[in-house]
């Protein structure tokens, strides 16, 4: 049997996360989802106060990772999450503004698997985070490394 | 060093190597001179020493001959008048070569006129005495013999001889005197003329290593200049580069933050969208739908009246929202890519220019026909660039001339190359509508346009072309009068390397 997806949404400007939650609960996705405004937070979530990362053992995530954070880069966070051995097998889908195929090349480096980059164009948007919701109830996420 | 300093060392120089030969040649003459002169002084104490011997050799003939013949007189034997002959025999020649040996001297001219002329006297009285012991009147010859050494003949002759003795040792000592004045002289005359090149020589090796300071010294500032000026234009290119980095972070980064709260804008209208829709239909359902009927669906209900305006109105207000956020995301996003271009590395390679101008061409085929604009294509310079960078220009002023052609008129737009000073020059000309002249500078601006705006356009082309042709190191211009076409000139460097701009990026 196994656990139910956590979807951890780690998107700094409030508005982009409603419109994200929003989307994926209208795509018919009712995961639970976990919101943090600022990496560190997320970081602390997602590693627990060791850095270890080995509190989400055995729990099935899905991480929404904006690029632009105040306190750090979502790039630095997409490398600690693929580096870590308890979080690497989580699927990362890159939510942001930035087109720049330069960055959008390093993420997939990275390991990111999906690369969203943030229409203004709200259909498209929602057509968008649409798929992202189909991807969540198709994909079996494989629960963290044991 | 200044040209003044340089003459002025040369002018040195020459003026040191003269006086060193002068002095060399006024000593030389100088001791030749000299050398002569004492060689002289020793010939004329040489010659003082001479007459003074022949003085005295004339005196001993002439006191031989007395002794002759007192003995002769005395004894009156042949041997002693023998000998009396010899010696008076040598007296004239001896008197005749001191003649010769004084010259023209005329103290001592005087003193041998007395002394020849005592000589001759007395050699009389010899004559008479040996005549009167010959006619043997032997007393008379004594009385002879006694008269001349009273009368004086002899002391006059020994007196005279004196004299001259006397006179040639004074001329002995002048002419001594003289001659080591000229030996001194000549020595001197050396001392100093040593001396003279020795201090000469120590000016010029002075000089010489002064010269050769200063050339070190200017030497050493050429260097320092020029690490100077490499180090300084490596500042203000450091310097530069950093400024266009700057300003290219800036406008990404403004773009890329104004894109984060336009997804907001975007979103939420979207959502106000929906929901008005919501809004606007369950009106419609409590206003439309009586009370207690059958339930109906609500989107099928027609508004009326004000309700019917007051959707409309929100509608139209939610579409000017919507499109002004496209039109700002249309241009942050010309923005975003203008930076990202940018920072686009130029390859460069070698583009056979009228393939490459055709090819483009080709692909406006379609717009040209509507047009009815025909395309002349004159012979091109091949050139070396980044082929996309190319691409963009020339598709963007090609497209340009296509678009704004005068209306009813069928456009002709000619695309001419030449080459000049290691610049291939294009010109893009067409006789369209023409842009007026206060416009030149305007279109080259971002988001500017010019003219009538009957054609869509974000006023991105030309600011895009000419920051593109700036980068491949090149200029670019225009030539226009409204209804008059326009004419784009782009100079390029005909080989473009990555070294002289891609190294700045």
């Amino acid at each position: 049997m196994t656990l139910p997806v956590t979807i951890i949404m780690i998107e700094d400007d409030e508005g982009h996360a409603r419109l994200i939650e929003r989307n994926i609960r209208r795509s018919g996705v009712n995961n639970e989802i976990v919101s943090f405004t600022n990496g560190t937070e997320a970081m602390k979530h997602l590693f627990g106060a060791d850095g270890t990362g080995l509190k989400q053992k055995g729990n099935a995530l899905l991480i929404l990772l904006d690029l632009n954070l105040p306190d750090m880069s979502g790039i630095d966070i997409l490398k600690q999450i693929k580096e870590n051995k308890y979080l690497k097998a989580s699927p990362v889908v890159v939510l942001t503004t930035t087109d720049d195929s330069q960055e959008i090349k390093r993420c997939y480096e990275l390991g990111c698997n999906v690369y969203i980059t943030k229409p203004v164009n709200y259909e498209n948007f929602a057509n968008a985070i649409r798929q992202l919701g189909l991807f969540f109830s198709v994909i079996q996420v494989p629960p963290a490394a044991s | 060093m200044t040209a003044e300093e340089q003459r002025r060392r040369a002018f040195w120089q020459v003026l040191l190597f003269t006086a060193g030969l002068l002095v060399l040649t006024s000593i030389s003459a100088g001791s030749v001179y000299l050398v002569n002169e004492a060689r002289d002084d020793n010939k004329w104490v040489l010659h003082t020493i001479e007459v003074e011997n022949q003085v005295n050799a004339l005196l001993l003939e002439v006191r031989r001959a007395e002794s002759g013949a007192r003995g002769y007189l005395l004894t009156r034997e042949t041997n002693f008048r023998n000998d009396h002959d010899k010696a008076v025999a040598a007296i004239i020649p001896a008197l005749e070569r001191l003649t010769r040996l004084i010259g023209n001297s005329p103290a001592q001219r005087q003193s041998i006129e007395q002394l020849s002329a005592a000589i001759q006297t007395r050699l009389g009285q010899f004559a008479r005495e040996i005549d009167f012991v010959g006619q043997g009147q032997p007393e008379k010859a004594a009385a002879l013999a006694s008269e001349a050494a009273t009368a004086g003949t002899t002391i006059t002759i020994g007196s005279v001889a004196s004299a001259m003795i006397r006179e040639e040792e004074r001329l002995f000592r002048l002419r001594s005197i003289s001659a080591d004045r000229s030996q001194t002289l000549a020595a001197s005359l050396t001392g100093i003329g040593s001396g003279l090149v020795v201090l000469l020589a120590l000016i010029s090796i002075w000089l010489v290593r002064r010269s050769a300071r200063a050339r070190d010294d200017a030497e050493t500032r050429l260097r320092d200049a020029n690490l100077n000026l490499e180090t300084t234009i490596d500042e203000r290119t450091a310097d530069l580069r950093e400024a266009n980095d700057e300003i290219q972070r800036f406008a990404y980064i403004v773009s890329h933050d104004l894109r984060s709260p336009l997804v907001n804008i975007m979103g939420f209208t979207s959502e106000l969208d929906e929901l008005g829709k919501d809004i606007f239909r369950r009106i419609g359902g409590l206003t439309g739908v009586p009370a207690g009927g059958p339930p109906v669906d609500v989107a099928e209900i027609p508004l009326d009246g004000p309700d019917k305006q007051m959707s409309t109105d929100f509608s139209e207000a939610l579409g000017f929202i919507k499109s002004s956020i496209a039109r700002m995301d249309r241009l942050i996003s010309a923005i975003l890519n203008l930076t990202r271009e940018g920072r686009r590395e130029f390859q460069p390679e070698k583009i056979d220019t009228r393939d490459f101008i055709e090819a483009i061409v080709s692909s406006v085929a379609h717009q040209a026909a509507e047009a009815q604009a025909e395309i002349h294509i004159e012979p091109l310079p091949n050139i070396v660039s980044d082929r996309l960078a190319l691409e963009q220009i020339f598709s963007n002023l090609i497209d340009n001339a296509i678009k704004y052609l005068k209306n009813g008129v069928p456009g002709e737009v000619r695309i001419r190359g030449r080459t000049k000073l290691g610049y291939a020059i294009f010109e893009i000309s067409d006789n369209g509508r023409g842009i007026d002249p206060k416009d030149h500078q305007r279109i080259f601006d971002l988001f500017r346009r010019a003219g009538t705006q009957d054609k869509p356009g974000q006023g991105i082309g030309l600011a895009h072309v000419r920051a593109l042709v700036r980068r491949l190191g090149g200029t670019m211009s225009v030539s226009s009068e409204l209804n008059a076409g326009s004419t784009f000139t782009i100079t390029l460097p005909i080989s473009w390397n990555a070294s002289n701009r891609n190294a700045d990026q």
